[in-house]
């Protein structure tokens, strides 16, 4: 669906993107993981025709470059700032975005409707922006990133600054988008997420690809290992240990357990192994 | 096209949902052209007239005359009073002056030493408008004067009585007393041959005539300002494009800091696209609004264009440079902040250099020269040139042609260093 190949790009003496490659396929949600000032939106940016990489090439398949405004009437992208006019409705938003799409008449209307049903704002639709709050807003954002049925998707940290409440509708949301067979790059700070939603997550740090896996795949090849946690009458006792169950025996032989749970890797584990800092440093 | 239209009906939208940002737009400027027209009127033009009071105190029939001819006078505005109440109004600055006609004026001659007399009480704090009134006074009695002389028998029997004055007063050197004798007595044949020459020569006239003016009616080439509204609707109507100017330009750099122009950016459209919509927005703006403010002075205020096409052709030169300027004005700043605040200071300049705050004519000569590089200039002219000043389409080019070039001039380099913002 989309082909990054060989990416580079500087703001003066900062590279924010440093030798970037990676391709994504039709119908998966692909996560870019990584920190505040990683390269994750200087990189959609680009993938989008907003700004020129230094070299190497962006390519829509079948499009061709999405620097070429015909090309870009397949992606759809919800900035990481919140990209509304607070004195429109709603509707009049998505109405607006959905025109400088291409959509007009009977379709534009019914895709407007349908955008905003999807994002659970149907019933707000007549009220103006500035009314909603920060997940509506959010959700919004979401809406008219999608009224045109764009085939690729990409949702720059589509959960900043809302409540988790907020969050999780957001999330059913994107994960809802892989049922419709939407292509979508997630990019996000939060290593849940794309745990949750990601069928491949790259992880990016300082504008360079380190990993790209699925997340059992990076869990396994870059995770630390499961850590079973035991409190007994002396104390907790926290063992690493790839069989759980052989070690949990052992020490149930040894003395009499109150209690036990077994810590799982993560990708901050991931992060953390493959760059010696943590995900939110 | 379709996108260009969709961002212009959108900006008018966001537009007339700002209610500060319409208020300023459409409100403010007609409150400009309102009140200073107002703070100017007089009802036979732009000129402002000096007020003062009038007692008469010979009471006769020459005297009242005199008072008429003042009461009617254009330059003055003169009421009747009291020389008490005259002298307090004046003394608290509600006139400018009071002007007593002295007991004794039917009897004064100007031939025989004692001329008709007046007392003026001038407020010591407008001095400078006390030889503009002497000049009038001097001009109504002459009026008089010019008026004995033009009935033949009058005269005559004015200068009889003159020369027994004359000849009776001893205040006059006796060399005197018979030079003036003679001069009267000349003076007299002059006078009593008159009617027979007219006679002969077929010429009006005969009676005596100080200056001979004909008055030419140049009101069918130029009537000038009727009144002072049509001066303050065209400076109305540039402050209202300069507002919109602001507002559009403003309206660009929120677009870039919240991200909105990020995402139309992302759209299929292209940057043009992008520009020309916010331009046509403006340009809507600014001619709607020019439409609305004289169609109320016209409605409300009689302001009257020589010629609508004229009109149009002006207003549409106006839009054009005023869109270009608005584009100049949304990369003077990277936040919302600086371009309003770097863009009202422009504006500001623009509109005090160019004649938007006082009328050019106002200003000192240097002021003038250095209008000739404002836009606003050559926006009142155009406007002025198709309401009042009579202009021809040639004359109109000019203001028109300025116009159009500084808007061509500014739209392209604002769209240059839009590229270089992004």
């Amino acid at each position: 669906m989309l082909r990054i190949s060989n990416l580079y790009k500087a703001f003066g003496d900062v590279r924010a993107v440093d030798g970037l490659s990676l391709e994504i396929q039709k119908g998966e949600i692909f996560g870019l993981l990584g920190p505040n000032g990683a390269g994750k939106t200087t990189t959609v940016n680009i993938a989008v025709g907003l700004l020129k990489p230094d070299a190497g090439s962006v390519e829509i398949l079948d499009h061709g470059s999405p620097e070429n405004p015909a090309t870009r009437r397949v992606l759809g992208i919800a900035p990481q700032a919140l990209a509304l006019y607070d004195e429109l409705t709603g509707e009049e938003n998505v109405a607006f975005f959905g025109r400088m799409a291409g959509l007009r008449g009977v379709r534009l209307r019914e895709q407007v409707k349908s955008a905003l049903r999807f994002v659970d704002l149907y019933d707000r639709r007549a009220d103006r922006v500035s009314t909603y709050s920060g997940g509506m807003k959010r959700r919004l954002n979401l809406a008219v990133a999608m009224v045109h049925e764009p085939e690729l998707l990409l949702l720059d940290e589509p959960t900043v600054g809302v409540d988790p409440q907020s969050r999780n509708a957001i999330l059913e949301k994107v994960a809802a988008l892989r049922d419709l067979g939407r292509t979508v790059i997630y990019t996000t700070h939060y290593m849940e997420e794309a745990q949750r939603l990601c069928d491949r997550v790259g992880i990016i740090d300082r504008g360079r690809l380190l990993a790209l896996d699925t997340v059992d795949g990076l869990l396994s090849e870059h995770g630390s290992r499961k850590v079973l946690i035991a409190e007994t009458p002396a104390g907790e006792i926290r063992v690493p240990t790839d069989r759980p169950l052989e070690e949990l025996n052992r020490l149930q032989a040894e003395s009499r357990l109150l209690s036990f749970r077994l810590e799982r890797p993560d990708l901050e584990s991931v992060f953390l192994k493959l760059t010696g800092r943590r995900l939110r440093d | 096209m379709r996108e260009t239209i969709a961002i212009a009906l959108k900006d008018l939208r966001l537009l007339l949902r700002d209610k500060a940002g319409f208020f300023f737009v459409f409100f403010f400027p007609l409150l400009i052209a309102i009140f200073f027209g107002t703070v100017f009127v007089d009802e036979g033009g732009p000129t402002n007239r000096l007020k003062v009071f009038v007692i008469d105190e010979d009471g006769t029939s020459a005297s009242r005359s005199f008072v008429e001819r003042l009461m009617a006078a254009p330059e003055l505005e003169a009421r009747s009073a009291s020389r008490q109440e005259a002298s307090n109004r004046v003394r608290r600055g509600e006139a400018t002056a009071y002007i007593v006609v002295l007991k004794g004026f039917a009897e004064g001659n100007s031939f025989a030493g004692n001329p008709p007399a007046v007392e003026l009480g001038v407020d010591p704090s407008r001095k400078a408008e006390q030889a503009m009134l002497e000049g009038t006074l001097i001009k109504y009695a002459s009026e008089k004067l010019s008026e004995l002389f033009s009935d033949t028998d009058k005269s005559l029997s004015s200068l009889k009585l003159s020369r027994e004055q004359v000849l009776k007063n001893s205040n006059i050197p006796a060399a005197e007393r018979a030079e003036l004798d003679r001069f009267l007595g000349d003076l007299s044949g002059v006078l009593a041959r008159a009617p027979q020459r007219a006679n002969e020569t077929g010429e009006e006239g005969g009676a005596f005539q100080p200056l001979k003016i004909r008055n030419a009616d140049v009101q069918t080439h130029w009537e000038g300002p009727r009144r002072s509204y049509d001066i303050t609707f065209p400076q109305g109507v540039m402050w209202g494009v300069l507002g919109c100017a602001a507002a559009f330009g403003i309206s660009l750099v929120v677009e870039r800091t919240r991200g909105t122009l990020v995402r139309l950016r992302m759209a299929p459209i292209r940057r043009g696209q992008i520009l020309a919509g916010k331009a046509l927005a403006c340009f809507i703006t600014m001619v709607t609004l020019s439409i609305v403010l004289l169609g109320f002075g016209r409605l409300v205020f009689g302001v009257r264009p020589d010629s609508l096409l004229k009109l149009a052709l002006a207003l549409i030169a106006v839009g054009i440079c005023f869109v270009g300027i608005m584009m100049l004005l949304s990369v003077l700043g990277r936040t919302e902040q600086a371009a309003a605040g770097i863009g009202w200071s422009a504006i500001s300049v623009m509109a005090m250099v160019g004649g938007g705050m006082l009328p050019l004519f106002f200003m000192p000569k240097w002021l003038q020269a250095i209008s000739h590089f404002s836009p606003v200039k050559w926006g009142i002219l155009a406007i002025e040139g198709a309401i009042w000043r009579g202009f021809s389409y040639t004359e109109l080019l000019l203001p028109c042609a300025v116009l159009v070039a500084i808007g061509i001039v500014s739209f392209a380099a604002g769209e240059r260093a839009f590229k270089w913002f992004e």
